[in-house]
């Protein structure tokens, strides 16, 4: 269950102020796909940071699961983080001189896990994305598509509860772009994974179960909300 | 902690900026290795050549031989009645008076610069034993206007190779024999006391050396001729003596060293800084990725700073190896309390890399210690942001 409690999130920029999060309220259930959607600067990637621990609000509460990660501070935050979150981005984001199985097994380096079992759960993540035969390659050996499921495997590698996907299937091509909505309704459906994605792209929003559309900070209607 | 090979692999992807870097790092250890191993080869020469058994008597006050003056005939009545000088198979005193005076002479590469010449009495010989050596023609003879000269001086003043005619004021010296020393004797002209002495129109010897008998207590003998009334002396060992002669030149080697250290070393520093300021800004996003997925900063600012701390490793090895070839390497530097040219070798020792190597990592920490804390206090959103 993730709830946002009124939620105020204003950036500054010089003398500039924008409420990019103006009062939001909102209930997300856990073990669900959400598709966030909305124009560019509605707040979608802000309300994923939020939830994601990697920004604060100005004003309400974020809560995951009973937890008030607004409140999380330093060490607490980033374990909160390494336990409970996955993080899946647009760029991709893998760091170019580690090959693919030694970027899933990075965030596994924060466990208490030795390193032949580090290397398990990464291949078995790397498995699960269908990059098997992969395992020493270098992220620029890779496609975009290839790429995009290794840092699926690594967001999955520790087993976190919550998927946070941002834009993920914006620098793919239509099969790609298939191929990773495909990866992330089967590790909702398959290992109860609750995930929320931003995407722009109607035809990436229907592989959701639910839709939240933002406009300007608030959320606007949805139409398939209760349905 | 972050793995060691992601350290690794990032210095290894920006090839020509670590190297850059490393090279930087290399030259300033390089050159502040060099100066220390001059520094090492001077001191070295000067202790470890000193014998315990040899005592040197100098007049009381002075600090060096070239301030001493010792009227011959207390240098004589000294050598004749101290039971402590050890006796040759005749029974004469294993003694002798020296002379002592630096010289100016021509260099052969030109310009001038002083040198020792140091007239003996016949036993001194016998008294420095193995420490001189000739090792081309013959010794002097006693009374004879001849004189030997030390290898290292041969080759770099004029008028010093074997058979050469050596002028001094007005008195030719002809050089018969070329002699080796480890120590500062090896900078050294030697003679005929009695004849150094007419030559340069001098009346009294500067010191008398004497070997000693085994056990003697010399700080014991020292004390009893401080105040002896007929030939009170300041006495020391030779190995006391010759490092009390270092002081000078050794502090302006490491003056110069350390001078050399803080110049270099900032713009080491500043290179460094800039490498591990560039590799941050380029990896931006993957410092936003690590701090999102959950590394703390302090693991981030650690792996950086690991990363710097490399770069100055690497730095170091690479500046060991440059000073290396200096090892043996002769020169010649002014002792300023002699101020006569002391020729000695550079003496790159395991003590030497030591230090320059922890200076390389030095170097390394200060340089990467404020990129990595930028990196470490980055906050993920903006980094991410940021590609």
């Amino acid at each position: 269950m993730i709830r946002l409690e009124n939620v105020t999130r204003v950036y500054r920029r010089g003398g500039e102020k924008l409420t990019v999060l103006d009062g939001l309220s909102l209930d997300m259930e856990g073990g669900k796909f959400y598709a966030l959607m909305g124009p560019s600067g509605s707040g979608k990637t802000t309300m994923l940071n939020l939830v994601g621990g990697l920004d604060r609000p100005d004003s309400g509460h974020v809560a995951v699961a009973g937890e008030d990660v607004g409140a999380l501070e330093g060490a607490a935050l980033s374990q909160w983080r390494a336990d409970n979150v996955g993080f899946v981005f647009q760029g991709f984001n893998l760091i170019p001189v580690l090959t693919a199985l030694e970027n899933v097994m990075l965030p596994l380096s924060l466990t208490p896990l030795s390193r032949a079992e580090r290397r398990k759960h990464a291949e078995f993540a790397l498995e699960l994305v269908g990059m098997s035969d992969r395992l020493s390659h270098r992220p620029q050996q890779l496609s975009g598509g290839q790429e995009q499921r290794v840092a699926i495997a690594r967001a999955i590698a520790t087993d976190p509860g919550i998927i946070l996907a941002d834009e993920p299937t914006g620098d793919l091509d239509r099969d790609s772009a298939d191929q990773v909505l495909g990866l992330l309704e089967r590790l909702n459906k398959e290992f109860q994974k609750t995930i929320l994605m931003v995407t722009h792209d109607p035809a990436a929003a229907e592989r959701a179960q639910r839709i939240v559309n933002l406009d300007k900070g608030r959320l606007a209607d949805d139409p398939r909300e209760g349905a | 902690m972050l793995p060691f090979s992601y350290t690794l692999r990032s210095l290894f992807v920006r090839r020509s900026s670590t190297l850059l870097t490393v090279f930087g790092i290399g030259a300033t250890v390089a050159v502040v290795s060099g100066v220390l191993a001059l520094r090492q080869g001077f001191t070295t020469m000067f202790s470890d050549s000193g014998r315990d058994d040899i005592a040197v008597f100098l007049r009381p006050g002075s600090t060096n031989e070239g301030d001493s003056r010792f009227r011959r005939q207390l240098g004589d009545q000294l050598m004749k009645s101290l039971p402590e000088i050890a006796k040759d198979a005749e029974g004469r005193p294993l003694a002798g008076m020296e002379c002592y005076l630096a010289i100016l002479r021509e260099k052969t590469s030109g310009g001038k610069t002083n040198v020792a010449i140091r007239g003996i009495q016949p036993r001194g010989f016998a008294v420095h034993g193995k420490a001189v050596r000739v090792v081309e023609g013959e010794r002097f003879k006693p009374g004879s206007d001849e004189i030997i000269v030390a290898k290292k001086l041969a080759a770099r003043i004029r008028d010093c190779r074997l058979g050469d005619v050596l002028v001094l004021n007005t008195t030719p010296l002809k050089v018969v024999g070329i002699f080796e020393s480890d120590g500062p004797y090896g900078s050294e002209i030697w003679g005929d006391l009695d004849r150094v002495l007419a030559a340069l129109n001098i009346d009294n010897p500067n010191r008398v050396v004497a070997k000693m008998r085994s056990g003697t207590d010399v700080p014991a003998l020292a004390k009893r001729l401080k105040k002896h009334k007929v030939y009170p002396a300041r006495v020391l060992t030779e190995r006391a003596y010759l490092q009390s002669q270092t002081a000078g030149l050794s502090v302006t080697l490491l003056v110069l060293g350390v001078m050399l250290a803080v110049i270099m070393g900032l713009a080491a520093v500043f290179t460094a800084t800039n490498t591990m300021l560039a590799a941050i800004s380029s990896r931006t996003h993957e410092i936003g990725i690590l701090l999102a997925t959950g590394f703390r900063p302090v693991p981030v600012f650690l792996s950086f700073l690991f990363e710097a701390l490399l770069l100055g490793l690497l730095g170091g090895a690479v500046g060991c190896l440059m000073a290396l070839p200096l090892n043996g390497l002769e020169t010649g530097a002014m002792n300023f309390n002699t101020f006569t040219e002391a020729a000695f070798a550079f003496r790159v020792t395991p003590g030497v890399l030591t230090t320059a190597v922890l200076f390389a990592l030095v170097l390394g920490l200060v340089g990467g210690a404020f990129p990595a804390w930028r990196a470490a206090r980055m906050r993920p959103v903006e980094a991410l942001r940021r590609a």
